[in-house]
């Protein structure tokens, strides 16, 4: 109390109550973007290299929702990421893609895309490593608690990718189901040197499996299992800047394809066969972001002695 | 005098608490403003003219490397395994080691998810 009577300690309580107040605002914010773990339960396992993730960038983020929802049978989760939106795309309640909606300043000639996450348990060496051998860092490593450790790079030749250092392990190594992430190809001008690149980072195994026509197509491995592919940008391809090209598995790459076009995607490569003898084929969504899709039999399938 | 100037200094703390808490909040922990989950590609290239022999898939299990494997591993020995070099773009990355010669390219993991 002071001389006239007034309690002398109620304005900095009233700063206290301020101050708790705005860090229950903060961290009720933060929970609002927690991406959920890659894991439920989490793994030990790390297999580096391995493609475990993939965030589309995207200026409509409804449309994209229904695109992939009515193609692939995905649902989606919505988390706030401050101005923008966030949706996580679910397949039987697992997580197994990322949706952002990122606006495209007026000018910018840019074009939405899906961003290849790669897993690197220990992060910070593999990026150091990575710009050591001609890579930049496009996005710094960023921590998202219950996600992981990330962060996005260019390859020597442009192509842009993530690493992922999760926090609940990497995904053990299972065939995927249909609707799931199966196969990441590379498109280089020089795909040997490239393969080369990645394989100072992941320890990749090369395999050189040429095309029919060819041109150069390397099968990168770790844990005795096929990662990726590193290839040559075919002959006649009109888009020339090296980039990652994912691939989700489908039953029927020519029923998927009718249903892209009635979706409102294009085609960008129509159904072929592939190496393993099922068709593959390249889609755009309405946005214009590239991605594959595969057929995979799973009679055909042998497993590797590991 | 006194307790006016800790007034100011605890309100002046507590906001800038609050700015960190809200900018730890939004961003993450680590760098920059945002998620950085996304990136815009450049505009105006397509897909389109991949010949029928262009491939781009995993063999199925045990493919063995055709003969550009084994000349590929010649060469790689005769060129100290640099290849990159030879192109003339040495110092941006070096080409890559192949895998030893006996052993055939894998598959893609084959076991079904039990849940």
């Amino acid at each position: 109390m002071d001389r006239n009577g007034r309690t002398r300690h109620a304005p900095p309580r009233a700063c206290i109550a301020v101050l708790l107040f705005g860090i229950c605002t903060a961290f009720a914010r933060s929970a609002d973007f927690a991406l959920p773990p890659l894991n439920s339960p989490p793994t030990t396992e790390t297999h580096p290299g391995k493609m475990l993730w993939a965030d589309l960038v995207t200026p409509d983020l409804a449309a994209a929702e229904k695109f992939y929802g009515g193609l692939f049978g995905w649902t989606f989760r919505s988390v706030r990421e401050g101005r923008s939106g966030y949706a996580l795309a679910l397949l039987d309640g697992r997580p197994v893609a990322g949706l952002l909606q990122k606006a495209i300043a007026s000018g910018e000639h840019r074009q939405s895309a899906w961003l290849t996450f790669l897993a690197a348990s220990d992060i910070d060496s593999v990026k150091r490593l990575a710009v050591s051998h001609g890579a930049k860092v496009l996005a710094d490593t960023k921590l998202y608690p219950m996600r992981g450790r990330q962060c996005v790079l260019s390859d020597p030749e442009g192509a842009v990718f993530a690493l992922l250092a999760s926090s609940s392990g990497d995904p053990p190594d299972y065939l995927p189901v249909a609707g799931e992430w199966i196969w990441s190809s590379l498109h280089a001008k020089d795909a040997g040197s490239e393969a080369g690149f990645y394989q100072h980072l992941f320890g990749y195994d090369v395999f050189d499996l040429p095309s029919d026509d060819g041109v150069e197509h390397l099968i990168l491995s770790t844990d005795n299992y096929a990662r990726a592919s590193a290839n040559d940008m075919a002959r006649g391809s009109a888009r020339r800047h090296s980039h990652w090209l994912n691939f989700v598995r489908v039953e029927n790459a020519a029923a998927s394809t009718a249903k892209v076009l009635a979706l409102g995607g294009r085609v960008l490569v129509e159904p072929r066969m592939d190496r393993h003898g099922g068709m593959v084929a390249v889609m755009a969504d309405p946005a214009g972001a590239p991605f594959g899709l595969m057929e995979w039999s799973d009679s055909d399938t042998k497993e590797e002695p590991k | 005098m006194k307790t006016t100037a800790t007034r100011l200094l605890a309100s002046g703390l507590g906001a800038t608490l609050l700015v960190l808490l809200h900018a730890c909040a939004v961003t993450g922990v680590e760098g920059s403003v945002g998620y950085d989950g996304g990136y815009y590609e450049p505009y105006g290239y397509d897909y389109g003219g991949w010949d029928l022999g262009y491939r781009v898939g995993p063999s199925r299990c045990c493919e063995h490397r055709g003969d550009r494997g084994g000349d590929r591993e010649e060469r790689g020995g005769d060129r100290g395994g640099d290849r990159g070099g030879d192109r003339g773009r040495g110092g941006r990355a070096p080409a890559y080691r192949p895998a030893p010669a006996g052993r055939s390219a894998p598959s893609i993991p084959g076991r079904s998810r039990t849940h």
